[in-house]
């Protein structure tokens, strides 16, 4: 067994498939898996100088602030680690857009403008977008204007020169929040880098023409983990731009953290009361939350075994029903999210094959309720 | 006459732009503050169970979701007509979760966001002509607040001290907001009726642990002089001239040790409350204290004109008792609502005084400042028309101006500690009002939310250890039929300030209206119908660029200081700015 976490431990997990993963997982146990990646980037030294520019677009800083939330190693011992010059990002930065009678003045290191500027004409660097992008109104996209552009043409600018993207949070992966229906999301227009709601030809880089790779880390906010762990493979090496379709799903999910045939449910702390059909119907309670509208079921992401702020704790630990943060189309699809649902739309999921993981994952305890589901009852 | 722009105002949640035509004393004689997002956000609420808004206003902000997630509950609890009956245990739990998200968001707004000015060059080539003493205090706010990635004249500086140790404490305070809600930002335990997760007693454990892993930065970085004896003789002091006394005695001892040292290292005694109390004022440092040089902030970002302008607290942090009263009376909640006046006289709070202008913002109707309920809101949709220098008669913000009875209203930590007659702050804006300075300047609005940091710490642990008891009741069941054609008002305050969700439900029991008004667009508010600016136009306007040192139109450091000190949150400010009463319409409108 040691042999083989050895072999695990060289084993670039980005790239496993689930079984891999869980067995991996199983073998190490959750945290030792969890931190190899990390113990990855503790030890990186010598790499030469990594240029990251983190851009805000129509978002709420969530996560950037769960960014900062990050563990072992923290941010800061991150990017230093990793030697990743943060050259800009509107939250932290030094700088800040300066004008005089219309032109930009002083220099890059107080001239945020400025900096963007020499940045994208030395090129090389990985572009982090936060947020979504209005095409509104009337695809102008003034809805939001920085520094006297549009976002749109400021994207639009960073990512061609950007070595490739990532699109951090539900807002810049599929327009997230922004771009749930009402009856103004015509006018706003809202869009993700690559994806507008689950259409991967209406993201705002194909509406620019621009074609770069693009990986996506959903959830609102997304995980730190799944953010630095990401940056991490790319900068140390860990994952080629070749090999980037390779690692996530159709919608551009790194697969380890978002495993299409896992989801939250499998390793809810609450999952036994599921398999002998014990649920909450009143908040406060402790057990299945299924019948307060949990999504967990049709949400593929690691929560459960990675739990969140240091591990605490999680959504549905703490009485609240998985909301499907990280899924495409979200929150529309998730809505109303304290009603039970029995299938509501996420690509690749329906109750049938929710309940026929659930049978699979409790082999010992059988899972009633699932098992009830699927007898049509 | 120069017109100085900051485009993008960084180190703020959101996007904002403030523009300023600069004489050539470098006071600004015109200015105009834009947010430059629209989102449309409430509008997705419509027609959806209004359970929801628990869930999904918190991502109206990152920073202070938990805010959001309050307004909404305490709007939903009215909704159902739950709030008298929201067990006691449930409302200390809420406290517990604002209380700690309101020092993680001050935190970070005073080491993250407001801090690194402090290291901008102006300052080095002010202090260090002011020979060893100014050598020694630059070399303080230098290495205390510098930021990451920071560079001067072309030489990486390393992150300040008080910077690098400010990022893992709020980080310890997200886990602790995690530990009883979830995940944080976006808590998923906040439910009409109480609260969806009992701490445990092994919880309450741990809460205490994270609080004196917190203290133990304070005292290390924050505050040297002994946390019980600031809070005896500031917040619990018997008079706010004897606040005062207290903490300008304290200063002057740490003046007379470190003048002829030149020492003002934390070790010395200077955390960096002291530091910031001392250097930060000219009324402080220069005249009471007789340093040499200050950063004069108490001349800048003051109101000149005190009849325009009035502080407003809509109450926050619930007293320990089962229940509570949606309308937020005066002495309801621990925080009191209330209005103080430009003349510092105190008023009670009356919702229904507020009012909302469209007149210089980027919609189509006319402003009429009646109460929004009766107003129609159009974004343009022509992106010709969406353009920010046009000047002051334009249009020119996708903020609209709130006002309380026609009088623009600062809001936050100032405001809330004027409303509760803090004895440190009152007494602070006492003494600058009387020696010929705006009470409300930015030195008093950043200190002002030091002391409601340390104020919340000393609150927090009360309710942690005292009022919370384990294993009691922590909801009601809420009944969803109560929801038909009812309303439901949830006043709060949020880091920032004033906070206010309003529901309305329609007889299948959805959302027919949720309107919200923020913190961020009372404080960044453009002109209304009557010309008048908003709270941070107004500071702007007549305010110096450069408050110390050599004019410089391409350094305006005053304009960031100014900015900054509101603690800006645009994305708050741009999408949720409706406010609608008991009788909104069941017309829907734009934002």
């Amino acid at each position: 067994m040691k042999n083989l976490v050895r072999t695990l431990d060289s084993v670039d997990f980005l790239k496993m498939d689930r079984r891999t993963f869980m067995k991996a997982v199983g073998l190490m146990g959750a945290s030792a898996f969890l931190g190899t990646y990390k113990a990855d980037i503790v030890k990186a030294l010598e790499l030469a100088e990594t240029k990251l520019v983190w851009l805000h677009g129509s978002e709420c800083t969530g996560c950037s602030e769960s960014l900062l939330n990050a563990g072992n190693p923290d941010i800061l011992q991150a990017l230093q680690k990793l030697n990743v010059n943060l050259v800009f990002h509107e939250t932290i930065c030094a700088q800040q857009g300066i004008w005089n009678d219309g032109k930009l003045v002083n220099t890059p290191e107080l001239n945020s403008e400025l900096l963007l500027e020499e940045t994208y004409k030395e090129g090389n660097y990985f572009l982090v977008v936060e947020g979504s992008i209005p095409n509104g109104p009337n695809g102008s996209g003034r809805y939001l204007v920085i520094g006297n552009k549009t976002f749109k043409e400021t994207l639009g600018e960073a990512a061609k020169n950007a070595i490739a993207v990532i699109a951090v949070g539900a807002c810049a992966c599929w327009g997230g929040i922004t771009s749930a229906d009402s009856d103004v999301a015509k006018d706003t227009d809202y869009r993700g880098v690559a994806f507008a709601k689950t259409d991967k030809n209406k993201g705002m880089l194909q509406e620019l023409g621009i074609d770069k790779p693009v990986i996506n880390i959903p959830g609102c906010p997304a995980h730190p983990d799944w953010i630095l762990l990401t940056l991490g493979a790319v900068i140390l090496g860990k994952i080629k731009l070749d090999d980037i379709p390779k690692v996530v799903d159709e919608f551009g999910r790194p697969k380890v953290y978002y495993p299409p045939d896992h989801t939250v449910h499998e390793n809810c702390p609450r999952r036994g009361y599921y398999d002998r059909g014990e649920f909450d119907v009143e908040v406060g309670g402790e057990k299945c939350l299924w019948k307060l509208g949990c999504k967990a079921p049709y949400s593929h992401a690691d929560c459960g075994i990675r739990r969140w702020n240091g591990s605490v704790s999680m959504c549905t630990q703490a009485g609240g029903p998985c909301i499907a943060c990280v899924e495409p189309g979200w929150p529309d699809i998730a809505r109303p999210l304290y009603v039970e649902r029995e299938d509501v739309g996420i690509a690749g999921t329906n109750i049938d094959t929710i309940a026929k993981g659930a049978v699979v994952g409790a082999a010992v305890v059988a899972g009633v309720h699932a098992v009830r589901r699927m007898k049509g009852e | 006459m120069v017109n100085v722009t900051v485009d993008p105002l960084t180190r703020i949640e959101g996007h904002q732009r403030i523009s300023a035509e600069v004489d050539a004393n470098g006071v600004i004689t015109d200015a105009q503050s834009s947010s430059l997002i629209f989102r449309g956000f409430e509008r997705i609420l419509q027609k959806h169970d209004p359970r929801d808004a628990a869930f999904l206003t918190q991502r109206i902000c990152g920073v202070c979701p938990i805010s959001h997630g309050m307004a909404a509950t305490n709007a939903l609890d009215d909704l159902y007509g739950v709030a008298e009956h929201v067990p006691k245990d449930a409302l200390v739990m809420r406290n517990i979760l604002q209380g700690l998200n309101m020092v993680a968001s001050h935190a970070t707004h005073i080491y993250v966001l407001f801090g690194p000015d402090l290291a901008n060059p102006a300052y080095r080539d002010v202090l260090t002509t002011l020979g060893d003493t100014g050598n020694a205090v630059w070399k303080e706010m230098v290495g205390r607040f510098a930021p990451i990635s920071y560079k001067m004249d072309g030489v990486a500086v390393p992150a300040g001290s008080s910077y690098l140790a400010a990022i893992p404490e709020k980080k310890r305070l997200q886990e602790a907001i995690a530990l009883i809600a979830g995940r944080m930002p976006g808590a998923a335990s906040l439910y009409p009726g109480g609260y969806t997760y009992p701490a445990t007693v092994a919880d309450i454990t741990k809460l205490s642990t994270y609080y004196l892993e917190v203290m133990d930065f304070v005292s290390k970085h924050t505050l040297k002089v002994d946390f019980n004896t600031w809070i005896e003789n500031t917040y619990k002091a018997s008079s706010p001239q004897k606040a005062v006394s207290f903490v300008t005695e304290h200063l002057q001892s740490l003046v007379d040790k470190s003048t002829t040292s030149n020492d003002f290292s934390k070790e010395a005694g200077w955390g960096d409350v002291e530091f910031f109390a001392a250097f930060g004022s000219e009324l402080v440092g220069e005249k009471l204290l007789g340093l040499p040089a200050s950063l004069k902030l108490d001349t800048i970002g003051g109101y000149k004109d005190p009849s325009k302008i009035c502080f407003v607290s809509y109450g926050g942090y619930y007293k320990p008792k089962d229940g509570y009263d949606p309308r937020s009376p005066a002495g309801d909640r621990i925080f009191t609502s209330g209005v103080v006046t430009g003349n510092l006289e105190y008023l009670k709070f009356d919702p229904d005084k507020i009012t909302e202008s469209t007149a210089h913002s980027f919609y189509s109707n006319s402003s009429n400042d009646l109460p929004p309920t009766k107003g129609e809101t159009v974004p343009f949709t022509d992106p010709d028309k969406i353009v920010f220098t046009g000047g002051s008669d334009s249009q020119y913000s996708w903020d609209k101006a709130p006002r309380y009875d026609g009088i623009p209203g600062e809001v936050g930590p100032l405001a809330r500690m004027l409303n509760i007659k803090e004895p440190l702050v009152t007494g602070l804006a006492l003494t600058f009002a009387e020696n010929g300075y705006s009470a409300a300047n930015v030195f008093t609005r950043v200190l002002a939310r030091m002391q409601e940091t340390a104020i919340l710490a000393y609150e927090l642990l009360n309710w942690v250890t005292v009022d919370y008891e384990p294993g009691g009741k922590i909801s009601v069941p809420i009944d969803l039929n109560a929801a038909k054609n009812n309303q439901g008002m949830g006043l709060w305050e949020a880091p920032r300030g004033a906070l206010g969700h309003w529901v309305s439900a329609g007889s299948d029991g959805k959302v027919t209206n949720y309107q919200c008004i923020v913190p961020g667009t009372w404080l960044m508010s453009p002109r209304d119908s009557k010309g008048i600016p908003g709270p941070l136009e107004q500071a702007l306007i007549g305010s110096k660029i450069n408050p110390v040192g050599n004019l410089d139109y391409t350094n305006p450091i005053g304009i960031y200081h100014m900015g900054r000190s509101y603690d800006p949150c645009i994305s708050c400010a741009v999408h949720t700015i409706d406010l609608t009463g008991k009788h909104a319409p069941n017309t829907l409108r734009i934002l």
